[in-house]
């Protein structure tokens, strides 16, 4: 198999939405042919030019399948797809099966990346936008979160782990903001510069604070009890990688599966859901976190972590992370607006919290 | 004698993809094959046979980048090849599994950073370590002192080897085989007439450039014909930047000097922009154990201007070969040790020769693999340190604050050597029976140790962490008063001029 190692590409006005240069569908023929289905049509459903990752949809003689290109080092994409084969043969969770190859390998190396099959669900419908249909993702995050302890990953595999990354990844946001104002300070005469310059602090010492307090948790002790206590996050859960299916809710996309405590997972989810809402809403905060407490539950001092992440300046820092790339078109009149939509919902951020800071008490 | 030097699982040797472990290794063995007969075992590379003899030096590459895979190839390699003393290059975690399969050989080790810190081996394992191998050279006193800290009765078997530099290619811009080169660079980049002040290194927020970058408002408000040139790969890449690459880039953008990115530069040219330069400028924020380029600034000439962080400045003579910026956070610091030397052309000239002059007669490469040959011979006369009494089939794996590769290593261990002699034996002995109840008991005493140990190092870094914490604290307070400070001078001005 002609083996050129796999890069990123470039897409632009030239080339169309779903664009996968030539040689990797070649190689992608190429790797199908280990497997014992028939290929009736493939079609290509997402890319990630900027990594180099594929997705296509296979029609073939035994059902429709998914055909993924992954865009990370092999050993990384070996935990990921180690895990999913857990949850499937091990857990019986609702998550697409592996396809084997014909030697029996759930994975092909081609291109100095890793391809497999998966079981394409289908039908699949995503939860109705309201809180019924949070409470239900919460449930579905719940379930997986709970299945997948006990993972271990193949020997070839490296061990994906975020467990003990979250102090460092606080004081990251935190350094993040001395860039994003050093950017505004330079590129002063934008129109969003004074804006952004005009709360960065106060999202900056929201951002210490959270380090603060997450020293003073329980933080610690509960990253000894080790990576296969907790199990997996997502990392990239929400309203389209959690749907309804057969026998109930799936969960799909695995790829950046790691260990880490569970409720990052679902504090990205709540604070996403409240960015959604425009403002935070204690009651669907309430909700989201019992229902997926019904399915994985949390001890006070989980729960306790889950406020200091909710503590931090996620979305102000999600959304403006972007001024580093190009501050001559992202600091215009629209991120003037999106800052005070920011800087709105996040003043009913406090309130909420405050009023939920002791639900998992006594 | 014959002696077996150990890679790490990340970069092959030669450095076809640079690293300073490997530059290091390569550096030495032109020395050290004259009185050896050296085998050299490292990873894999496409660019690279997997086995060879070159130069009189045996090379065997195998497959690595995970750890552990790369640990099994090695302890495989050592079973079946004897060695009379094994030299393993910044890898603690290697020891104990290659010391089960050569049982006689003598093992050094080299520490290249910090990789004896409790998050990289646990504490039990690292005294089983420090006791096991004949001595510790490190690349800096700050890297031994960092051992010694944590661990201080392994102080003695600890030594400092500074590393070397090609003074032969890392040339003066004033050598006639440079002056050319460097002219043709100047030009190609539109840097004739200008001062170069040159950084190369990772572009992360660790190595801490955009201080540099941001520093030069001030600075060129005092010299007009400054240039900046940043060598590091990223810069130029469309797809995977990092933030701070982004961020970097954002703020070169906006600088009144012309900033030069070179992007990657294989490690077989760089010595050509040490010789395009006038000033090296290496900005480090962490804990640096020492690095290869203040070598490489001080063989072409270049006054240095570096930070007090880790090991960098140990290898600069104040004012002698270059100045150390005690607060590396505060690009004005920056600004000031620069304007020091850039304002005095006879003192920019005098510590560009000062360097040189240095590297020559302390950096060759010669004198590293003197003092490499040096350990080897302590090591060998050294009385060889019996095995400690531990069954090591015995040692499970324990899973620790994010130390899951710790306890996969002791799975490693487990799975050395499966002929392992007392898997052989007849359990039914009943000495062996009652050897084994105190084993057990052994085992019992070594878990409570191991717990009391991994206590006290908690709080060990947990003490750490307060007193960063502090310090973070007060330097925070500490700016915002100078903030404070400047905005009131600033007011006062202001007021005077009105």
């Amino acid at each position: 198999m002609n083996n050129q190692a796999i890069v990123p590409w470039e897409v632009d006005e030239l080339t169309h939405e779903f664009f996968v240069p030539e040689y990797i569908v070649t190689m992608a023929h190429e790797v199908l042919k280990s497997y014992t289905f028939q290929v009736k049509s493939m079609q290509v459903v997402t890319t990630k030019p900027d990594k180099g990752g594929a997705i296509w949809k296979l029609e073939t003689n035994s059902g429709p399948k998914s055909f993924k290109l992954l865009h990370r080092r092999i050993t990384r994409s070996m935990f990921s797809l180690g895990a999913q084969k857990y949850l499937v043969e091990v857990q019986g969770a609702r998550v697409p099966g592996i396809v084997k190859t014909k030697n029996g390998q759930e994975f092909v190396e081609a291109g100095e990346k890793l391809w497999f099959v998966a079981e394409w669900i289908e039908p699949l419908v995503p939860v109705t936008k309201d809180l019924e249909g949070a409470k239900q993702l919460c449930y579905a995050l719940g379930e997986f979160h709970r299945l997948s302890k006990g993972y271990t990953p193949p020997s070839q595999a490296e061990v994906a782990s975020r467990l003990t990354k979250w102090p460092k990844s606080y004081e990251k946001i935190m350094i993040k903001m001395d860039w994003f104002r050093n950017i505004a300070k330079a590129y002063e005469e934008m129109p969003a510069s004074p804006h952004l310059l005009g709360v960065v602090d106060q999202f900056q010492e929201q951002a210490r604070k959270s380090i603060e307090q997450i020293h003073q948790s329980s933080y610690w002790s509960l990253v000894e009890k080790g990576n296969q206590n907790w199990g997996l996050v997502h990392q990239d859960y929400g309203w389209s990688n959690g749907q309804m299916g057969p026998k109930g809710m799936w969960i799909i996309d695995l790829d950046g599966v790691a260990y880490d405590l569970p409720i990052r997972d679902l504090r990205k989810l709540i604070s996403g859901t409240m960015a959604d809402l425009y403002k935070w809403d204690v009651t669907w905060v309430r909700e989201m976190i019992k229902a997926y407490h019904g399915a994985n539950p949390i001890t006070p001092e989980l729960y306790e972590l889950l406020m200091i992440d909710f503590s931090l300046p996620n979305e102000f820092y999600k959304n403006i992370k972007e001024v580093l790339y190009e501050p001559e078109l992202f600091l215009n009149e629209i991120t003037t607006q999106l800052i005070t939509t920011i800087v709105d919902t996040d003043q009913t951020k406090w309130p909420v919290l405050k009023e939920i800071q002791n639900d998992w008490r006594k | 004698m014959k002696v077996l030097m150990v890679c790490t699982e990340k970069l092959p040797v030669p450095p076809v993809l640079g690293g300073a472990i490997q530059t290091y290794i390569s550096g030495t063995l032109p020395h050290l094959r004259a009185f050896h007969n050296i085998t050299v075992i490292g990873i894999s590379d496409p660019s690279l046979p997997d086995k060879e003899t070159k130069d009189g030096i045996e090379y065997v590459r195998v497959p690595g980048k995970v750890f552990d895979l790369y640990q099994e190839e090695i302890v495989r390699f050592v079973k079946n090849n004897h060695f009379d003393l094994i030299h393993i290059f910044n890898r603690p975690r290697l020891v104990m599994p290659v010391r089960s399969v050569a049982p006689l050989s003598k093992i050094s080790l080299s520490m290249h950073n910090d990789m004896f810190n409790v998050d990289k081996i646990n504490p039990v394992d690292a005294k089983a370590v420090l006791e096991e191998v004949s001595n510790i050279v490190t690349i800096s006193d700050y890297v031994g002192n960092v051992i010694r800290t944590l661990y201080p009765e392994a102080s003695s078997k600890i030594r400092t080897i500074y590393s070397g530099v090609d003074t032969e290619r890392f040339l003066p811009k004033y050598h006639s085989k440079m002056r050319v080169i460097r002219d043709d660079l100047r030009k190609k980049h539109g840097l004739e007439n200008k001062t170069v002040i040159l950084f190369a290194g990772r572009l992360s927020v660790n190595k801490g450039v955009d201080r540099l970058i941001r520093a030069l408002p001030q600075l060129s408000r005092k010299f007009k014909d400054l240039a900046l040139v940043v060598v590091g790969s990223k810069w130029f890449s469309q797809n995977e930047i990092t933030d701070y690459v982004a961020y970097i880039r954002a703020l070169a953008k906006r600088q009144p000097i012309p900033v030069v990115a070179t992007g990657f530069v294989s490690p077989d040219e760089i010595q050509n922009w040490f010789g395009a330069a006038d000033l090296f400028v290496c900005t480090s924020l962490w804990q640096e154990p020492l690095a290869r380029v203040h070598y490489e600034a001080m063989a072409a000439g270049l006054p240095i201007v570096t930070t007090a962080r880790g090991g960098n400045a140990e290898v600069i003579r104040q004012r002698e070969n270059g100045l150390v910026v005690d607060n590396p956070e505060d690009p004005s610091c920056f600004a000031e040790k620069i304007t020091e030397i850039l304002s005095n052309k006879s003192l920019l000239k005098r510590m560009g020769e000062r360097g040189r002059e240095l590297a020559v007669t302390n950096f060759e490469w010669k004198r590293v693999a003197d003092e490499i040959l040096d350990v080897w011979k302590q090591a060998i006369q050294m009385q060889h340190t019996p095995l400690p009494s531990i069954d090591r089939n015995e040692i499970e794996p324990r899973v620790e604050v994010g130390k899951e590769e710790i306890s996969k290593e002791n799975k490693g261990l487990q799975g050395v050597d499966p002929n392992n002699r007392k898997n052989k034996e007849k359990q039914s002995d009943k000495k062996k029976q009652r050897e084994k109840e105190k084993q057990s008991d052994k085992k019992k005493q070594r878990e409570e140790e191991k717990q009391r140990e991994k206590e006290k190092q908690r709080e060990k870094e947990k003490k750490h962490e307060e007193e960063k914490q502090r310090e973070k604290e007060k330097k925070r307070e500490e700016e915002k008063q100078r903030e404070k400070e400047k905005k009131r001078e600033k007011e006062k001005q202001r007021e005077e001029e009105k």
